[in-house]
């Protein structure tokens, strides 16, 4: 299993994709977090929160600051996911792989196993650029940079909520064969299909207070408990260990469709 | 064990069947390929080449039938870099990774170590190349470096699909002194090809096909047949009875007053005729056609298949038999 793992890892260090997208996760961390710690930091008038400025306690604030780049972050994961596997099929190397190693299911093991440590290792490096910006914005400003030890756990979880979403894509990109169409659907899935989801399940109760939670990027913000809106169509988030499960399951059962599917394909 | 197994290196592949959808791409195909020979394995575009090696290489699943190397499935082999090497398509690299990063990557998989990649690149004669991203490589450039990934583990058996696709007139000759050599190891050697003339000076053996179906295996001498001596003269049947007595059995040619005699010592037949008082206008050595051999036999069976319409989608269409097979085949795209 440790052989396939290294060579999962240097599929991916040896192309140019990787020094790009850690660029990239460092720069929305740390723009995000420098933006977010300005916005959040404004006095809340009662008018501004009726009409949906968010807030919460220094805690939140904190979490929503380093945890900011989260959506460029999932994104960016859920793109590492997808091409892991999507560009072995689209240039051919999974006849390669499948040949130095027959056994179907450990290479899958080993491309769960990379995939959760490149997310770690770009949440680290995403909360370098979010922690180092954001903590010295919120100085600045008078708040209370490390309120409370539950920001360390906001900030850990950020690096399994990254992993998770590169198993997600994983499994977009062995069910939706063309590499190009997956990376634009599901792109378009999470930018603009769930926003106007949740957009619209507001004003269905069963929906506002059963379904939105249990949405991707609903749970992800759950986890890393940042600020949430106070009015009164807003949905209530779940606690941070049943969000941290939804998105699991997201992530199995997509890994995991694809997984056996892959094992049992013709690789022609 | 597996390096050591009963059957050593011998391809053996009995029944292997697969149907797609009722297309059926391979039908109860068996034969063998052994240790120590370079076999051709050989049919036209679509004949089911590919999908056989696919199997053999547990990258299809037959539909009936099975493969084996040394005795063991792909799939059961403890070390399977270190007993198959294969090159299946010369387009199986990610153009943004360096040629040695591809083979690293292979390597990590098979814990073979990085110094076996470097060799393998001075082997193969790419090693500056190789630090560059693949993207770029020449067709040549590719068959090299798939002819590395296929030694990466040093294996016993060799599997490679339409290897010369690509390569230059000196690349071909370098190939052919490269396979020759291995073979000479021991090494069982499989190479598929859609033409016959590319690998005639190669194989030891060959396999061919032709819808999925076994055409003819054998040595290539049997293939070739007996070499012989075509003679022009008067009388024909005169020059036969002159060699029959002579113990040169011989056969009426094709054109009118010529003889095909069973022997390639040409001073031979030009005594007998000058003893037998008749005159020789022309002599001169006669080999078998091979490529029209192929030809007709692997497009016999095509004709009779004729009628499946799936079958007719799937294969190119071949040469008729008026045109020269050689320049028809050459626009064929490989499969």
């Amino acid at each position: 299993m440790i052989p396939a793992v290294r060579s999962e890892l240097r599929k991916f260090f040896s192309t140019r994709l990787w020094w790009g997208i850690g660029a990239a996760m460092f720069l929305a961390g740390a723009g995000f977090a420098v933006i977010l710690a300005i916005v959040l930091t404004l006095e809340a008038s009662p008018e501004a929160v009726a009409a949906g400025q968010p807030t919460g306690s220094p805690t939140q604030v904190a979490n929503s600051v380093y945890t900011g780049g989260i959506t460029i972050g999932l994104t960016l994961s859920l793109v590492i996911g997808i091409l892991q596997i999507g560009s072995e099929y689209r240039h051919k190397t999974i006849t390669g792989t499948f040949l130095a190693i027959p056994r179907r299911g450990r290479v899958m093991g080993a491309k769960v196993v990379a995939l959760l440590l490149i997310g770690a290792v770009y949440g680290v490096v995403s909360l370098l650029g979010s922690v180092a910006a954001g903590a010295t914005v919120l100085s600045l400003r008078g708040a209370d940079p490390f309120p409370d030890a539950e920001v360390l756990r906001a900030l850990a979880l950020s690096l399994l909520v990254l992993g998770l979403w590169a198993l997600i894509g994983l499994g977009i990109g062995i069910l939706i064969p063309n590499q190009v169409a997956g990376l634009l659907i599901s792109i378009g899935v999470v930018w603009i299909v769930e926003p106007l989801a949740t957009f619209a399940l507001t004003f269905w109760e069963f929906g506002r207070d059963h379904v939105v939670a249990l949405l991707p990027q609903s749970a992800t913000n759950a986890i890393v408990g940042g600020v949430t809106q106070q009015t009164p169509t807003a949905a209530e988030p779940l606690s941070w260990w049943v969000s941290a499960l939804v998105l699991a399951a997201y992530a199995a059962v997509l890994a995991g469709v694809g997984t056996v599917r892959t094992l049992r394909s013709d690789i022609g | 064990m597996t390096a050591t197994a009963p059957t050593g290196g011998r391809i053996e592949i009995a029944g292997l069947t697969k149907r797609f959808r009722g297309f059926s791409a391979v039908e109860d195909l068996s034969f063998d390929v052994e240790p120590g020979r370079i076999t051709g394995f050989l049919g036209p575009n679509g004949a089911g080449k590919t999908t056989t090696l696919r199997m053999v290489l547990g990258l299809v699943r037959p539909t009936s039938g099975y493969a084996t190397i040394g005795g063991y499935r792909y799939g059961e082999l403890e070390r399977p870099l270190s007993t198959v090497g294969a090159a299946l398509e010369a387009t199986n690299f990610h153009p943004g990774r360096s040629g040695r990063d591809h083979l690293r990557v292979l390597a990590d998989a098979a814990s073979i170590p990085t110094a076996r990649v470097d060799e393998l690149l001075e082997l193969t004669g790419i090693p500056a190349a190789a630090r560059k991203r693949a993207g770029a490589y020449s067709m040549g450039m590719r068959q090299r470096l798939g002819l590395a990934a296929a030694l990466l583990g040093d294996p016993q058996v060799l599997v490679l699909d339409e290897p010369t696709n690509g390569l230059d007139p000196e690349g071909i000759r370098w190939l052919r002194g490269f396979l020759r050599r291995l073979s000479d190891e021991g090494k069982t050697i499989l190479v598929s090809s859609h033409l016959l003339r590319e690998v005639e000076a190669t194989v030891d053996d060959v396999v061919i096909i032709a819808n999925g179906r076994l055409v003819q295996a054998g040595t290539m001498a049997d293939l070739r047949g007996t070499a012989g001596a075509l003679v022009r003269t008067s009388d024909a049947e005169a020059l036969a009875g002159a060699l029959r007595v002579a113990d040169v059995t011989s056969s009426p040619g094709e054109e009118p007053d010529t003889l095909v005699a069973e022997t390639t010592d040409l001073r031979l037949v030009g005594d007998v005729a000058l003893r037998a008082g008749l005159p020789v206008y022309g002599l001169e050595p006669r080999s078998t056609d091979l490529e029209q051999l192929y030809f007709s036999l692997t497009e016999g069976t095509n004709r009779n298949e004729g009628a499946q319409s799936a079958a007719d989608q799937q294969v190119p269409h071949q040469p008729a038999p008026d045109q020269d097979p050689g320049a028809a085949s050459a626009e064929e795209v490989s499969s």
